[in-house]
């Protein structure tokens, strides 16, 4: 199943906070779409997902100072 | 020569927008996430910068007087400061460097901490400020105080994070997954490529040594500073005083916001993004107490963290501990302990249900 998290607006470090919050209440093999404009999260999301296990499906950049990336629940 | 400022503040903008060098995330990580890969950084900057003043102060090429040590202030101020930057997401040279990047929340908290400094450094608060100066001691320098060179000291800091810096590096690596390369060559390399903490710390601490000389030239005996110079602009603006208020200093934070705008536009990380009302009230009284603190404590994280410590004085490491604790007790009140409530409230809820 995927879901999806808007984090669109919020600075450091909520986007990273609210999807490691998020991620626990899903179910293993499920994915997280997570939209944001915050550019340290580009390295903190990645790094936390890599460091925590999960697998990326999806990473880009969507446009200036926003990207996406989907994480999937180990 | 008083330009110089503006290069070197664009050089330090551009590199700490491309490295992400963060310095109240890297205290928060050390407390939330046991993460301590920006504190190694932050000891790599002050390492480098402080080899390199203390060997231009033996050449004879720049001076540099410790003064005394404000002990009081520099605890209380320090420890105000920590939790200032957690609230508006970023320290006085994050906060200056995150305006370049458009985010309206830094613009707001800037103003704030612009605001407070100058009401402590010439407006109302001025004698809350000097009621603090009471509290010194005549001696800020340490090796003064062992009464021995400083070089000592400078190799057990060099020694101690080269230890660290190899013990983390030694670690097995975890693949971190990157945005896809669309560029090659110089243009990957500076608006792309992800920058490893401990390479953004040299180029710092070699900016901030920069700083010494350039600075000197010009008449004002420091090295890098974001607090007095971030009152000084509201000063000279309201002012309207230049003969006081613009000085090196003040170039070089006007040169973060626009080395941090070249480096954000160029990798296409620039964009105008406005915080809700949550985040504008957070930033603004977060601005205010950075600029309570730094002007208490004679200086934040960049002056009091990197400069002052670099130069071996109680001042400076008095600042960083109390900054680092600020920050700790900040991150449980503002991420730890909300969570710790909701957890709480949910597991009463299913009882009483």
């Amino acid at each position: 199943m995927q879901h999806k998290l808007a984090v669109l607006g919020m600075v450091c470090p909520f986007p990273l906070i609210e999807a490691k919050e998020k991620i626990e209440t899903l179910s293993s093999g499920d994915e997280l779409v997570i939209d944001f404009d915050c550019t340290q999260a580009t390295e903190s999301i990645p790094r936390w997902a890599a460091e925590s296990g999960h697998s990326i499906t999806n990473y880009e950049q969507l446009d200036d100072a926003s990207w996406t990336i989907t994480v999937k629940k180990k | 020569m008083i330009f110089t400022g503006l290069l070197c503040g664009a050089l330090l903008g551009f590199v700490m927008q491309r490295g992400r060098f963060c310095l109240t995330g890297g205290f928060r990580d050390m407390f939330l996430t046991k993460d301590y890969r920006m504190f190694y950084a932050l000891l790599i900057a002050i390492a480098i910068q402080s080899i390199g003043v203390f060997a231009l102060i033996q050449l004879g090429l720049i001076e540099f007087k410790a003064g005394a040590f404000a002990w009081l202030g520099t605890i209380i101020g320090s420890f105000i400061f920590g939790i200032g930057i957690v609230l508006s997401g970023g320290c006085a040279t994050g906060t200056w460097y995150r305006a370049g990047e458009g985010l309206i929340g830094s613009w707001i908290a800037l103003f704030a901490y612009m605001l407070m400094s100058a009401v402590m450094k010439s407006g109302v608060l001025v004698p809350l400020n000097d009621a603090f100066k009471v509290y010194t001691l005549p001696t800020n320098s340490i090796p003064a105080t062992f009464g021995i060179s400083v070089w000592p000291f400078i190799l057990i800091l060099a020694a101690v994070t080269i230890y660290l810096v190899v013990k983390h590096l030694r670690k097995p690596k975890v693949a971190i997954p990157a945005l896809r390369a669309k560029r090659s060559g110089l243009s990957h390399l500076l608006f792309e490529k992800r920058w490893h903490p401990f390479v953004t710390a040299i180029l710092v601490g070699l900016i901030a040594m920069l700083a010494w000389p350039l600075s000197e030239a010009t008449g004002r005996m420091s090295g890098l500073g974001i607090t007095t110079p971030s009152a000084n602009v509201l000063q000279y603006l309201i002012t309207g005083n230049s003969e006081k208020y613009v000085n090196w200093g003040v170039f070089l934070v006007l040169g973060i916001l626009i080395g941090s705008f070249i480096a954000a536009k160029a990798s296409r990380e620039f964009r105008f993004r406005a915080p809700d009302a949550k985040t504008t009230i957070s930033s603004f009284s977060g601005g205010i107490l950075m600029g309570f603190g730094a002007s208490l404590a004679g200086g934040c994280s960049i002056g009091n963290g990197l400069v002052m410590t670099a130069m071996m004085t109680w001042q400076g490491w008095t600042s960083l501990l109390f900054i680092i604790l600020g920050t700790w007790t900040a991150s449980y009140f503002v991420y730890v302990r909300p969570r710790v409530q909701a957890k709480k409230q949910q597991s009463t809820s299913i009882t009483t249900a």
